[in-house]
């Protein structure tokens, strides 16, 4: 386990992306086969015990130690695990424990008490770290910062497999990955898996720039809006699934749209959430977005609906290789077989000319469309980014001056600098009060970034750990996608990816807006 | 107390018959000093009363207006203040630092400030003391503390630069005491390479290589007339770490030297790669063999965290309370 719990430490102790990944290279390869499938199930969050849950882990260490002495320690240290290792009576012996013998050792119980007896054990003999990494296994949350992304990414590079192959096939070999590994390494996949009822990677679009008006036949196009909800793929087979856009089973997240059929088929689009016929918008969709199980309040009052625009099978068969075209018929043939009422098709636009489209694109300042969508007509179903079939336009972002509240230090190479930013606007006319709207990390140059960080050491308020609060003065223009009411946020408000366009040195925060003008942005 | 003659008052402890506070937080006419530590020892006292050490380092932080009368007391020898007998004994914290034994109509009490069990060459040893009512820190007064090996720490960085000489290695650590006892741990292992040190580090190091304690070759920082800091080891105060000055350095490794860092999750939000686990504080099993070996009558606990120490000897069946004194930070932070 000593391996495993110097991961962990590394992990959390490294934020970049690319350490990580690198960290989790050099992990896997230091393992044998058998060894790596247990540890990318841990990672991948696809263990569970269901014997052991966190109280019952309070309870083993309140045999040792005083209640109040572990309150006050849990209280300290916010962490359950560690909490547990550091309290943990220290072992004489120093013998350990190998991470693939306690993962078969815990498989052979299936009662609570002997699972802890076996666990108190086998305690008394281990290092404290190792004791850490147990718990956590045992709980599940490593919290160690590895998303499913991250973990792709680096086994990208562990064996012969793409980027889209790994995507493709992992809810084949998840929650335990048997053989994943030789597959991984170039073996066939093993025959008792059904390819089409896998995860199939999306067809992506290129972001449209206006010097193609002039290269494009208008004619060759179809137009569909771009909603703003999130990508997702519906397979109808035996059990169901819906996948996000990167792969991940969101089945339980969005149970009211999976669909079981002796027959496969997969159908591509986007998933908002709907209400007495009006599309609400991205922030209603983020109460449905990562729950693993939907109570019936959450399903009254955030409805999903799927929007679909694309078929990659039908009825078995493959339709990738048909143009778009004939694809949008067979979907309108499937959807009118399945006949549910939250699954539509997305409509198709009328338009004559550009000039027509870029009127769309920009009176679509809606709050649940993001622009709009050409498709080529005769674009076969590509996994990836394939050039010139699909282009998103997305409508201009909104820019508005806002003024700097708070800034905290970043995180790795930024974390030196004060460099994520609260910003807000005024209460009221009396320009009194600011109140927080959002926050920003991006949109600045280097230079820019030291500029600020100089500002915010300069003009500090008052310090709050790695926060501190700044003086009112420093207007920043925020650009940003999209804005609506939220009930999670002070201002009443929530804006869609906000970043740093320019920073007004010389601008006077009195010129900067209020709240109520911002609110008028929202249709 | 047993018969108050030695309470606590807004500026800090202070003994009656004595006329005398010891570590006061405000300045005060006559003040007793464990050690020199900035939260311990204030400027602007009238008379104080320390170990040379003490004084010595007070009067290099503060300059000339450090107090109006100092007398330098040795370690040992006892002193009588109106009625009230005084003996400063080692505290085993940083050099100079010492616990303040007084004894009044017979009844003994030693306040020991802040203090540490385990050996430190740039200082005297903690001594146990007999006494009735011990008065204790708890910086780490709860059981989740519990220093490692500081020669295994001290490797830990070795191994580090080692392991990556394109890297500059900084590495935060406490200004007094800190700084130099990890100096010399270094050099015990046998690293001999010039160590880099930020100007506030500077002064305080040179006057432990005046008082003969063997630092090996330090150099300022500043000195040093390049923008490549790869395979250097720099030490700074811990605030540094994160502030404009450490911009400097591109490619770096960042470290604490700190009781705090045998936490998780206080390393993450520091930001830190390479925790060292040393501290210069008692750990929770030190704070309760030392109150065993004392074994006095009644235990007082004046800063840390003492809900916890306190729980634990009220189970244990030991009189015990809170003094709750205010103005001391956890100074690893
Ligand atoms: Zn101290
Ligand atoms: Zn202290």
């Amino acid at each position: 386990m000593i391996k495993f719990s110097k991961l962990l430490d590394d992990l959390l102790l490294n934020s970049s992306k690319k350490k990580k990944i690198k960290i989790l290279k050099d992990y896997f390869n230091s393992l044998e086969t058998n060894e790596k499938e247990l540890a990318l199930s841990i990672l991948s969050k696809n263990f569970s015990t269901k014997l052991i849950k966190a109280n019952d882990i309070k309870i083993m260490i309140k045999r040792k130690i005083s209640e109040d002495l572990f309150s006050y320690s849990y209280d300290y240290v916010g962490d359950l695990a560690e909490t547990f290792s550091l309290l943990w009576p220290k072992s004489k012996e120093k013998k350990t424990i190998s991470f693939f013998c306690f993962m078969k050792s815990i498989e052979k119980y299936n009662n609570k008490e002997s699972l802890i007896n076996f666990l108190e054990k086998t305690f008394d003999n281990i290092s404290s770290n190792e004791i850490y990494a147990i718990i956590k296994i045992l709980t599940g949350g490593l919290r160690v910062g590895v998303s499913e992304g991250i973990l792709k990414e680096c086994l990208v590079e562990q064996g012969v497999r793409n980027k889209f192959e790994i995507e493709e096939y992992w809810h084949a070999f998840s929650p335990f990955f048997k053989n994943f590994f030789c597959w991984l390494n170039g073996e066939a996949l093993p025959n008792d898996i059904n390819e089409k009822e896998l995860f199939h990677s999306f067809m992506l679009s290129d972001t449209f720039d206006e010097n193609l008006i002039t290269k494009l036949n208008i004619k060759d196009y179809v137009c569909e809006f771009k909603w703003d909800g999130i990508r997702a793929q519906i397979v109808v087979s035996n059990f169901g699934k819906i996948y996000s856009r990167n792969g991940e089973d969101i089945t339980n997240s969005f149970p009211e749209l999976n669909i079981t059929s002796n027959k496969v088929s997969v159908i591509d689009g986007e998933l908002v959430v709907k209400k007495n016929g009006k599309i609400l918008s991205f922030n209603d969709l983020q109460k449905r977005i990562g729950r693993k199980k939907v109570n019936s309040r959450i399903l009254d009052e955030y409805p999903v609906h799927f929007l679909a625009y694309d078929i990659l099978f039908m009825h078995d068969s493959d339709c990738r290789n048909l143009n778009l075209s004939s694809r949008k018929k067979k979907l309108e043939s499937l959807l009118k077989i399945l006949n549910v009422s939250n699954i539509s098709f997305s409509p198709l636009i009328n338009f004559n000319s550009w000039n027509d489209l870029k009127n769309l694109r920009n009176k679509s300042l809606n709050n649940h469309i993001e622009g709009i969508m050409l498709k080529k007509k005769n674009s076969l179903y590509v996994k990836g980014r394939p050039k010139g079939c699909w282009y998103k336009w997305k409508r201009n972002p909104f820019f508005i001056d806002f003024i700097i509240m708070y800034a905290q230090r970043g995180h790795g190479k930024r974390s030196s600098f004060y460099s994520d930013f609260t910003f807000g606007c005024w209460t009221d006319n009396s320009f009194k009060n600011l109140v927080p709207v959002g926050k920003a990390y991006s949109g600045f140059t280097n230079e820019e970034l030291k500029d600020l960080d100089r500002w915010v050491r300069s003009n500090t308020l008052e310090r709050f750990g790695p926060v501190r609060s700044v003086k009112s003065s420093l207007v920043v223009e925020i650009a940003f996608d999209n804005i609506n009411f939220s009930t999670r946020h002070k201002s009443g408000v929530a804006l869609r990816f906000p970043r740093f366009s320019r920073i007004r040195w010389d601008k006077p925060p009195n010129e900067v807006c209020v709240l109520n003008d911002i609110k008028k942005l929202i249709n | 107390m047993n018969n108050n003659w030695l309470i606590k008052k807004k500026e800090g402890l202070y003994c009656i018959p004595g006329d005398f506070y010891i570590d006061p937080i405000y300045p005060v006419n006559s003040a007793l000093i464990t050690h020199s530590h900035t939260d311990h020892a204030r400027p602007g006292n009238k008379k104080i009363l320390g170990t040379s050490d003490t004084i010595n380092i007070m009067e290099l932080r503060y300059g000339n207006n450090y107090c109006q009368y100092s007398q330098k007391i040795e370690c040992g020898k006892l002193l009588k203040i109106r009625g009230v007998n005084i003996k400063f004994i080692p505290a085993g914290h940083i050099l100079g630092s010492s616990q303040i034994y007084l004894e009044y109509k017979g009844e003994i009490v030693v306040v020991s400030g802040d203090y540490k069990r385990r050996k430190d060459i740039t200082c005297d040893s903690f001594e146990v003391s007999k006494c009735h009512t011990f008065i204790t820190e708890a910086t780490f007064g709860l059981p989740i503390f519990s220093h490692p090996n500081d020669i295994h720490e001290t490797s830990k960085l070795i191994k580090s630069i080692s392991e990556n000489s394109d890297y500059c290695h900084l590495i935060g650590v406490y200004a007094l005491g800190k700084c130099q006892r990890f100096i010399t741990l270094l050099r015990k292992l046998g690293f001999d390479d010039v160590i880099y040190l930020h100007g506030a580090l500077m002064k305080i190091s040179n006057y432990y290589i005046d008082r003969k304690i063997d630092l090996g070759e330090l150099r300022n920082i500043s000195e040093l007339k390049t923008s490549d800091y790869s395979n250097k080891l720099v030490l700074c105060p811990p605030s540094s770490l994160s502030d404009r000055w450490s911009q400097r350095f591109r490619k770096v490794i960042k470290g604490f030297v700190s009781g705090w860092m045998g936490i998780k999750q206080r390393i993450k939000q520091k930001n830190i790669q390479l925790p060292i686990v040393i501290s210069d504080h008692a750990d929770w099993n030190e704070i309760l063999t030392t109150i065993e070996e004392i074994s006095p009558e009644k235990v007082l606990v004046t800063h840390g965290r003492e809900e916890g120490l306190l729980s634990y000897l009220k189970q244990k069946k030991v009189t015990c309370n809170a003094l709750n004194l205010i103005g001391f930070e956890d100074e690893d932070d």
